[in-house]
């Protein structure tokens, strides 16, 4: 188990690498010109080339690569072009905001999506199966973001049961953060939940139409509660399959949903930074995104060996 | 052997122990006592807080809490002495001298000398190009003569230097510690200290979402009252934070159920809804409104020969561009036939026959026949990110196909229109014909601040149009001994600046602001003022 | 002739059995076929009405979608303006009209080009080790930065055109494609029918053409309307954010991107595209449901 487990730690190194060198590369090639943003509307032409000077942006390639990849492995993530402060410095101000609309989205949509599938699967056939499937498949039609206007409304605006916007640390208490964050949670989840449930319910049926589920069934009911048990531990690898792919679904659902309920999360920043070409915070951001998602996939591959131990690569 | 439970159990109490850490490193917001604790919604984003680096408005508006200055103009414009005593201009205006209050103090406690006045002049005089500039071409000495008198000796006459001093356009001359303010102007200042009312909470900062200042309490204020930059800036709050909800439906929603209370640029539209609310007053923000801008590039064809730059005027629809910019209001918006802004004393429409009436469509196209226009693409850059810009530009290209040019729209943002225009190379190679912009009406009202009238060819601002004749008139309006004097300067300036197109000017408008009744105090002025203002 | 009768030369009828079943019931083929997959009747018909409104899209009524009169902006819904106007004049029904040209184009393109490329990717990944090692690292690499997030940051690096977003929304998605074929291939790669033809010498294209590639295609048709969904949504995101598809040429994303400012009091900017692309994706969803039903219902687990 060690031995997997550092072989594929190690595995990780040269992806990192690559999606560092394809993040820095990428915006090496923008044409985006952070310094004449910076110089200002009133500013001559020859202020825009002094400041682009300035901020060594007409430095060759590998240097820049280097000089980066360097400062980087010793914690500095360098200084935002526009607010002068470090890069480290404005991720950690906004980790939190994420992280909790992260982890409350999945535990909301887990816990709905789960039981959605295994009664979808239970009921298989019937219109109550149809039903879970429909409302899954509207899920992931509709753009999260009008889900989001429409929750606000409803909710925030017309029954003034939550507030319309904002972030509220779990450190001020539990139930004024809930208030902020259940309903984006609810507009990001509804996808989440949809992917869940179908896959559940897909699993459940495979495993049940299995021979010795037969058995059991055939044998009589009181079987029939410790089989699903069982049959949701063989569902667990897909599923586990599918957190981890669709957390980078949540990502990008998250930067609509900070927008809207104007969350102070690092989605939004990413979005910002890249729409001002603020190459010290963007590079930091996606690197930062880009190892998250390494890990949560060798969380996940970790995670079949536990639920699964014929899987071993 | 790590069993399931464990590993779930230890996942758990991880998750958990982020949580906690996370929440003890992130900077707590006090939470003030709630009528003291005002929460406004800026126009944009704060990215930065050095108002000489970098020019947008909103990074002036927030360093007008934080920062004091020497002189500051009043509602009509007129400078005010806010940190001098008094001063004394020798009768050829050469000679400036200039002598502090005393007890000005910084926000961390240290006095406020001549030095710290003359460092942070030097800074602002090298990024001004409007006015600071033109002082530091004449500039002999600037030199401090004692704790708090400090000089300029000028080798030509300078009549406007309490303007400039203390005028209100971007850059404004804010005093910083000499420390602080020998930072090279084009490098961001990395303290900030500041001299005015409110102290800056840089330790809770969220760059994109959140911005606090708090009330210092070793400031005095002068004892007139306050009158936009002039008088006593009193703090009746002890605390401002703002807010930045980019999303207008956000900030609608979140003004209307009290969560801030103060939005600065509410989108016209929703000024209805947001009347509608008894608990919400609405008004129009600044007076002085703003002159919407569409900007010629003078260097390349087509807009190099001045007949297509005058079909341009003839096919061009004001009416169009205010409607699509502020909305359905008429009290919103005006033609404006000239470079001026209305309701101001020198207000003129002295040859903007071009852009008053009809549309003439058949002009246009003959003019750009005998321009030799033969279908060229005209690159239109249209920053899609703001709203009033990519209204515009969307309007632009409306009328120019309906004179036959053949439009290249492109779609961007405003920082890379930013860059983009800042190029002459051809439009075809990375270059432009046309781009937006908008001015506020406080930088238009003469052409001391006016940095887009001037037409000095390649020192000029971007399009860079070149004319003898009105950087001559210019000149004559600076020369005017009196009222009537600037009147008709102004008016033969106009004239001249029609003829040759300088810029075509796409309408005057104003934009309204939306407070809470809770808050009282709350003015009109070109930007937002905050002392003076209370919470019940 | 007697039914009891045995001489040679005669026949015995069957005796009729009493009837215990009840009579199945007779469906003629195209009821049969809706019966048994209703998800790809509903999802298919839901398509073909979208691409049939955006082909015949200038004769339905529809007005130039980009003439502005910003005189007449923001009316409500009615006689004149179906679908009211927007804030600069614009007929909202002509442009979400002629707006699903652009979204259902981004959506087919998008699942065209990353099945392709994916797959392309994928044989030459499942086939040659050495390549494989090298291509799947780099697919690694790219799944690691969320979708959005990579089309964003392509976007920005160009100008904004249907094109581009085309491109950017590809390049996110194919990483996916490439994985699952390249995983059909592995697996077969073993079988014995394959290591035969190998053996008997058969040119590699053509034991690719014959032998692999008829078999992902099931789960790359799914998975290629899976895509289409996603690509549609996901230019509606990008639209939102700013980054999409330029807005001199309608989309859903860019009509809902604009009139989101004002979808307290006129509801109906951001209204009617969001049902025509909710409905869409749907049906495309569905479509792909039931393709999947249909063809393997093993790839219900995988997928």
């Amino acid at each position: 188990m060690l031995a997997y487990a550092t072989r594929r730690v190690l595995a990780t190194i040269p992806v990192i690498l690559i999606v560092a060198l394809f993040v820095f590369s990428l915006l090496y090639i923008a044409p985006g010109d952070p310094a004449a943003i910076i110089a200002g509307d009133q500013a001559t032409p020859d202020d825009v080339e002094r400041i682009r000077a300035s901020l060594g942006l007409d430095r060759p390639f590998v240097i820049r690569f280097v000089d980066w990849l360097w400062s980087v492995l010793q914690g500095d993530l360098g200084n935002s072009i526009f607010t002068n402060l470090p890069v480290s410095h404005m991720i950690s101000q906004r980790i939190e905001p994420t992280l909790s609309l992260m982890v409350l989205t999945l535990t909301l949509s887990l816990s709905f999506a789960i039981p959605m599938g295994v009664i979808a699967a239970w009921k298989h056939g019937t219109l109550i199966d149809r039903f879970v499937m429909l409302t899954a498949v509207f899920g992931f039609s509709t753009p999260v973001f009008v889900i989001g206007y429409l929750l606000a409304f409803v909710f925030a605006l017309k029954l003034d049961w939550l507030p319309v916007q904002g972030f509220t640390s779990i450190s001020h208490g539990l139930l004024p953060f809930l208030r902020n964050l259940i309903l984006p949670a609810v507009a990001l989840g509804l996808v989440y939940m949809a992917l869940i449930a179908r896959i559940t319910r897909a699993t459940m049926l495979d495993v049940l139409s299995q021979d010795y589920v037969r058995t059991a069934k055939a044998k009589g009911v009181g079987q029939r509660g410790i089989l699903f048990l069982h049959a949701l531990k063989n569902a667990a690898v897909p599923i586990v399959t599918i957190v981890g792919i669709g957390f980078a679904a949540l990502i990008g659902g998250a930067v609509v949903t900070e927008s809207v309920f104007a969350i102070p999360g690092l989605g939004r920043l990413t979005v910002d930074a890249i729409l001002r070409r603020d190459y010290p915070v963007i590079q930091g951001v996606v690197l930062l995104f880009s190892c998250v998602y390494v890990v949560v996939n060798l969380i996940v591959d970790l995670l079949y060996t536990l639920f699964d131990p014929r899987i071993r690569y | 052997m790590i069993d399931r439970r464990g590993l779930l159990k230890g996942t758990g109490a991880l998750a958990g122990a982020i949580a906690g850490s996370v929440g003890l490193t992130r900077p707590s917001l006090a939470q003030g006592v709630d009528n003291k604790v005002l929460r406004f919604v800026p126009q944009a984003n704060l990215a930065n807080l050095d108002p000489i680096w970098g020019t947008q408005y909103v990074v002036r508006n927030g360093s007008l809490m934080i920062w004091d200055m020497l002189y500051g103009v009043n509602e009509r414009l007129e400078p005010q002495p806010q940190m001098v005593e008094s001063h004394e201009a020798s009768p050829d205006f050469k000679t400036w001298t200039f002598r502090l209050r005393p007890g000005l103090k910084f926000h961390d406690n240290e006095p406020v000398l001549a030095k710290d006045a003359v460092a942070s002049i030097n800074r602002w005089m090298a990024r001004d190009a409007t006015m600071g500039v033109p002082i530091k071409r004449r500039l002999d000495a600037l030199e401090v003569v004692d704790d708090r008198t400090f000089r300029f000796r000028l080798n030509q006459p300078y009549p406007k230097m309490l303007f400039a001093l203390g005028k209100s356009s971007t850059p404004c001359l804010f005093i910083m510690p000499e420390r602080i303010a020998t930072t090279d102007p084009f490098k961001q200042i990395t303290e900030i200290v500041g001299s005015g009312p409110m102290r800056f909470r840089k330790d809770e900062w969220v760059p994109g979402s959140r911005a606090a200042f708090e009330r210092f309490a070793g400031y005095v204020p002068r004892a007139e009252k306050a009158s936009w930059l002039a008088g006593g800036k009193r703090m009746m709050l002890e605390r401002v934070e703002w807010h930045i909800l980019p999303d207008a439906a956000t900030a609608s929603a979140a003004l209307q159920s009290g969560e801030v209370d103060w939005w600065e640029t509410p989108v016209s539209d929703l000024v209805p809804l947001l009347r509608k609310s008894p608990n919400i007053a609405v008004d129009i923000a600044d007076p002085l409104g703003n002159i919407g801008a569409l900007r010629l590039n003078h260097l390349h064809p087509p807009f190099n020969d001045v007949r297509a730059r005058r079909a341009v005027q003839w096919a061009v629809s004001q009416s169009d561009y205010m409607q699509a910019v502020v909305g359905d209001d008429p009290s919103l918006w005006k033609e404006v036939p000239g470079y001026f802004t209305p309701e101001t004393p020198l207000y003129t429409e002295a040859g903007g026959e071009p852009l008053k009436g009809p549309r003439n469509y058949e002009l246009a196209k003959k003019l750009l026949a005998e321009a030799g226009y033969k279908g060229e693409p005209i690159v239109l850059l249209v920053a899609t990110d703001l709203a009033i810009l990519k209204a515009q530009g969307d309007v632009t290209a409306d009328a120019l196909k309906r004179i036959g040019m053949n439009v290249e729209y492109a779609a961007l943002d405003w920082g890379t229109v930013g860059q983009r225009r800042a190029k002459k190379d051809p439009p075809a190679q990375g270059g432009w014909n046309i781009f937006h912009t908008w001015h506020a009406g406080a930088d238009c009202v003469n052409p001391a601040p006016y940095i887009a009238l001037d037409s000095s060819g390649d020192t000029a601002w971007f399009g860079w149009p070149k004319s003898d004749l009105v950087q001559e008139r210019i000149q004559a309006w600076y020369a005017a001994p009196d009222l009537v004097a600037e009147k008709q300067a102004i008016a033969a300036l106009n004239q001249a600046a029609m003829d040759h197109v300088v810029y075509v000017p796409t309408g005057f408008f104003k934009g309204y602001q939306a407070w809470r009744k809770t808050l009282t105090g709350v003015v009109k002025a070109p930007f937002p003022i905050f002392w003076d203002v209370s919470k019940s | 002739m007697s039914a009891t009768s045995l001489e040679p030369g005669s026949f015995t009828e069957a005796p009729r059995l009493p009837d215990v079943l009840p009579p199945a019931k007779e469906r003629g083929k195209v009821m049969g076929f809706i019966y048994r997959h209703p998800t790809i009747v509903i999802g298919g018909t839901l398509v073909g009405i979208m691409v049939l409104i955006a082909i015949f899209a200038p004769f339905l009524g529809t007005k130039d979608p980009t003439a502005l009169a910003p005189a007449r902006r923001t009316r409500e819904p009615s006689a004149t303006y179906w679908f009211g106007t927007d804030m600069l004049g614009r007929d909202v029904y002509s442009r979400v009209l002629y707006g699903s040209q652009v979204s259902l184009l981004v959506g087919f393109s998008v699942a065209a080009i990353a099945a392709i490329v994916g797959t392309t990717l994928g044989l030459v990944a499942g086939f040659m080790r050495g390549v494989d090692a090298v291509v799947m690292r780099f697919m690694d690499g790219l799944m690691s930065i969320p979708p959005i997030l990579l089309a964003i940051a392509l976007m920005a690096l160009t100008r904004a055109s249907v094109k581009n977003v085309i491109i950017a929304i590809s390049i996110a998605e194919f990483p996916r494609v490439c994985r699952l074929v390249r995983g059909v291939v592995l697996s077969l790669r073993e079988q014995p029918y394959v290591e035969a033809a190998i053996a008997s010498g058969t040119r590699t294209h053509v034991i690719i053409w014959k032998h692999i590639l008829p078999n992902p295609l099931a789960p790359l048709m799914v998975q290629a309307t899976f895509i289409c969904a996603s690509a549609m949504i996901a230019e509606a995101t990008l639209s939102f954010i700013g980054a999409g598809t330029p807005p001199i040429i309608p989309s859903w994303g860019n009509i809902m991107a604009e009139g989101r400012a004002l979808w307290q009091v006129k509801p109906y900017i951001v209204f009617f595209p969001a049902i025509f692309l909710s409905i869409t994706v749907l049906a495309v969803n569905l479509l792909g449901d039931g393709l999947r039903d249909a063809l393997d219902p093993r790839l219900a687990k995988r997928l």
